[in-house]
């Protein structure tokens, strides 16, 4: 049997979870960090949390399992699992853009792929709807400093033009 | 940077009255709730996300916040750059011979439908000219046209001297070329005439067509295409190919292009500031390969740039591709090679680097992709950017103009 390493991972609040090593190689940092032998006690992660790190965890586990299986169906199987995985973020936004930032420090190519498009999708959809409240906003701003500026001018060119 | 800007020659008092005015709607805006903030995206990670939204939406997205629009520019320059897209334009055949348009964006694979601003009334065929992206429509009484890349503006002008059906037309720097397409019992039919844009005038030319092309309707048997310089027209089944030069007027040709004898079928089209000819090898009912190859202007000898992959092939079993219906466009690094009897469908190929080339094909998912059978297709390529596509948007309802399909 192929021996396993566990891995530690210690999240930025403390936290430490144990993966098996092929989970944890899903990082691209991880990988690296183990290669260059900096990996015999726990992996500090001072920039994820662990309640983001925990989803990552299961993200990479699951792709880990789907790859090891050899049955093709799994490839749509998993696109659904992605779906569902991501669906539950669109909720809550915040968590999103942890995964992204979080995908994004530990160079897993395939989530951050996932959350880019699900982010990307939004803007398409404009759910973000804040194009005319905020240009409107700040151009009123931009206006009222302008038509202020004119206006001491105006003042000031008069009373040079009278005199 | 204020000082610098002139004042304002009316009442400055106006102006913050109409700056009151702007609040007040802004406090009855801001009653409904604050506008929810941009997402927490910044720098790198949001060049990457917007690398994966279509460009239609980028023009929205650059709106957000001056960091979007630095964000959106800068990933439009580096990490996913702007790709020319395939305009297919459908005429139908019956009153009042209404255009409609789908487009092809290549960057991120998406195909559109577009609200295009019609040409004014006019009863005659559209039609396309793969150079300089010019799209036409030819009468006795005038000639409209244009060139612009999403054909947003078209000018109107008096018709040609010589009357002419289906001519050889292209936009070769400031000016309309046409040849050919009249009739042997009326005018001389190897008559050209050229359109000067910036005058307004026609021009009829000194020289005249090679009699070669004379019986040749442009639109089924000749390829034509055109750079800053020069006019080049090829015929689609023998691979000869004149040139013409409207500043000197003179007719260079007939060069024999056909790389060699399988290639049944001959396209012509700038990519990349190259002539690129691409060929269909084989037969009309069993096209057996696709190659393109670079033709070097000096000596008109043909240099293989590539060849579509053999899954590509695969996929054009079992379809008729007659010369008659092929036509290629090529705007940036992009020919486009298309099908009349297929406008849901997309082949290109991409001249990178050194003469190289990539191929790709996509396919229209709405099942409206077929052509009905009272239309007529014509395509169109051109390098639409953001200032093309805010313009578009701008002349109805946005979420009309263009829509995904």
């Amino acid at each position: 049997m192929a021996s396993s390493r566990k891995i530690t991972l210690r999240s930025s609040d403390g936290e430490s979870f144990e993966v098996e090593e092929a989970v944890a190689v899903e990082s691209q940092t991880i990988k690296h960090m183990i290669e260059d032998d900096c990996a015999d006690n726990a992996i500090p992660l001072p920039n994820v949390t662990s309640k983001i790190l925990a989803k990552v965890i299961e993200y990479c586990k699951k792709h880990v399992d789907a790859s090891k299986a050899e049955d093709r169906v799994n490839d749509e199987d998993l696109k659904a699992w992605d779906a569902a995985f991501i669906k539950v973020d669109q909720v809550d936004q915040a968590t999103l853009f942890d995964l992204i930032l979080a995908a994004n420090y530990l160079n897993i190519k395939s989530l951050l792929d996932l959350t880019c498009q699900t982010v990307a999708d939004m803007i398409k959809g404009n759910l973000f709807p804040v194009r005319n409240e905020w240009l409107n906003f700040t151009f009123s701003i931009a206006n009222r400093e302008l038509v202020l500026v004119c206006l001491t001018e105006w003042v000031a060119h008069r009373r040079l033009f009278c005199s | 940077m204020y000082m610098n800007e002139p004042c304002s020659t009316t009442n400055p008092i106006k102006n913050l009255h109409k700056f009151a005015m702007k609040t007040d709607t802004e406090r009855a805006a801001q009653d409904e709730g604050p506008p929810p903030p941009p997402p927490p995206l910044f720098g790198d990670i949001l060049e990457l996300t917007l690398t994966r939204v279509p460009l239609v939406d980028l023009v929205s997205a650059s709106q957000v916040s001056r960091s979007w629009k630095r964000a959106v520019s800068s990933s439009l320059r580096h990490l996913n750059p702007i790709r020319p897209w395939l305009l297919v334009h459908s005429q139908s055949t019956r009153t009042p011979y209404a255009i409609s348009t789908r487009a092809f964006d290549p960057r991120s694979s998406v195909w559109l439908d577009i609200s295009l601003p019609q040409p004014a009334k006019h009863a005659s065929t559209l039609r396309s000219s793969s150079s300089s992206n010019l799209l036409f429509i030819l009468s006795p009484s005038k000639l409209s046209f244009s060139s612009d890349p999403l054909h947003l503006t078209w000018r109107h002008a008096a018709p040609p001297l010589v009357w002419r059906a289906d001519p050889i037309v292209a936009l070769v720097g400031h000016r309309l070329v046409v040849a050919g397409g009249a009739f042997d019992f009326d005018d001389d039919p190897l008559a050209v005439e050229t359109y000067d844009l910036r005058a307004g005038a026609w021009e009829a030319c000194g020289s005249t067509m090679p009699a070669l092309l004379k019986d040749s309707s442009a639109s089924a048997w000749l390829s034509v295409t055109a750079d800053e310089d020069k006019m080049y027209v090829t015929d689609k089944l023998s691979g000869v190919t004149h040139s013409y030069d409207p500043e000197a007027d003179a007719w260079h040709g007939p060069y024999d292009l056909r790389p060699h004898r399988d290639v049944y079928c001959c396209v012509i089209g700038f990519a990349s500031g190259r002539l690129i000819l691409v060929g269909l090898l084989g037969c009309e009912e069993n096209v057996k390969g696709v190659k393109a190859w670079e033709v070097e202007r000096g000596t008109w000898r043909a240099r293989e740039i590539g060849e579509m992959p053999p899954g590509m092939v695969r996929k054009m079993k079992g379809e008729r591709f007659c010369a008659s219906s092929m036509s290629a466009c090529g705007a940036g690094d992009f020919v486009y090679l298309n099908r009349d009897s297929d406008p849901g469908t997309a082949v290109w190929c991409e001249v990178v680097g050194g003469g190289d080339c990539r191929w790709g094909r996509a396919e229209s998912p709405a099942a409206s992709g077929g052509r009905g059978p009272a239309e007529r297709v014509v395509f169109t390529s051109s390098n639409v950017g953001m200032s093309e596509l805010k313009q578009a948007l701008a002349t109805g309802d946005p979420r009309n103009v263009i829509r995904s399909t």
